[in-house]
């Protein structure tokens, strides 16, 4: 599980596309997988799973929020409610974000159920929420889980643009019906502050855990990989009928290999889209400055007729300056 | 130039406040709901009422 990442991933996937992604629902698919099974890993008042780990990633369980084919057919369910493409495969691809992500604890999500209940794990750190929230919360930003979502809390940083007003107006606005929905009701800045609360929210929180988990706290950084090795953690074998998995990746997967090769396969996707249509379209979608008269400011480079008429042509008759 | 340097220490000010009282009472921090309500009194409501009163 990830404390950070799906909060902010909705971010780097908006500035990557633009106005070809609606937020909100790119939104809610990023918190659909945990939206209603969360409460119940740890527990509420006396309700609480026996096999929290079985119930919130296998299957039996509700594991199957995590898979990716659980993704399409709420994203078809979409588009049969609105009729919007755009809004379906925006829940999709937030969705499958979410999915991807969670691959990286030790006891990973069944990405191809319903065709086959195996847990794809990367086991980069401890899945420990069968602990309770606290010692999670602990274990979870002590080992390389809270490297993973400061990854994103710095790839959201770096994204700065696509928080600012001009960005919301021009092109989240323009993608996603709910925003020209709600601002029949709502004033713009309450509009923006609501499209920046998950940002708020993520780099806040891990900023706040991280300083709970090792100032207010003492528990101790472990950054070896399935780490950290001090908390009780469940892996993929030890659910679903994985002990028995005689596929491939079971039996050959290195799972570091497999996490550096999905780094690379996201670095060549990153690459895929800013050399194609993307970058045009980032550019196009991009707020222009606006100039002290309200006028749009013409890019770099532009030529314009103001910048033309103050050139003089230099008079042959006058003298040296002086 | 102002209000968009205005609008960004109120949002570092409002997350510093949030970690301030999330660090302090770490059950603060589980729900996005509180956080999405804290944002809002802390960007849209609390600023409101600040130009309301000095009017």
């Amino acid at each position: 599980m990830s404390w950070a990442a799906h909060d902010l991933e909705p971010y780097v996937i908006q500035k990557e596309l633009g106005k070809r992604i609606a937020f909100v629902p790119l939104l809610i698919g990023s918190y659909a997988p945990d939206l209603l099974s969360k409460w119940f890993v740890y527990g509420v008042a006396d309700l609480k799973a026996d096999n929290p780990a079985q119930f919130h990633r296998g299957w039996p369980g509700a594991g199957f929020t995590h898979s990716l084919v659980f993704g399409v057919l709420i994203g078809l369910l979409l588009y049969a409610l609105w009729r919007n493409k755009v809004v379906a495969y925006s829940f999709v691809i937030g969705q499958w974000a979410h999915a991807l992500t969670d691959t990286g604890d030790t006891v990973g999500t069944m990405l191809l159920f319903p065709f086959s209940d195996h847990l794809f794990t990367v086991g980069a750190w401890a899945y420990a929420g069968q602990t309770g929230r606290y010692v999670d919360a602990g274990a979870y930003f002590s080992g390389l889980g809270f490297v993973w979502d400061g990854l994103f809390v710095v790839w959201g940083i770096l994204s700065w643009r696509v928080l600012t007003r001009g960005y919301f107006r021009t092109t989240v606005m323009a993608a996603d019906p709910f925003w020209r929905w709600a601002g029949r009701y709502l004033s713009e800045t309450t509009l923006v502050a609501l499209y920046r609360a998950s940002f708020f929210y993520g780099v806040a929180r891990w900023t706040a855990w991280l300083i709970w988990a090792h100032v207010v706290r003492s528990f101790a950084f472990d950054l070896r990989w399935g780490g950290p090795r001090w908390v009780p953690r469940i892996y993929a074998r030890d659910l679903n009928a994985a002990t028995g998995c005689r596929c491939p990746g079971c039996c050959s997967m290195r799972p570091r290999l497999g996490f550096y090769g999905a780094v690379a396969v996201c670095a060549w996707t990153k690459g895929l889209i800013a050399s194609g249509s993307g970058r045009r379209g980032h550019a196009r979608d991009r707020p222009r400055a606006m100039s002290s008269g309200g006028q749009p400011r013409p890019r770099s480079g532009a030529r314009t007729p103001w910048r033309k008429s103050r050139r003089r042509p230099a008079d042959p008759r006058a003298g040296p300056p002086g | 130039m102002l209000a968009p340097v205005r609008e960004v220490a109120l949002y570092l000010a409002a997350g510093v406040v949030y970690v301030a009282i999330g660090v302090a009472f770490p059950e603060f921090l589980f729900a996005w709901i509180v956080a999405v309500g804290f944002l809002l009194v802390s960007v849209v409501v609390l600023p409101a009422l600040v130009s309301h009163f000095r009017q």
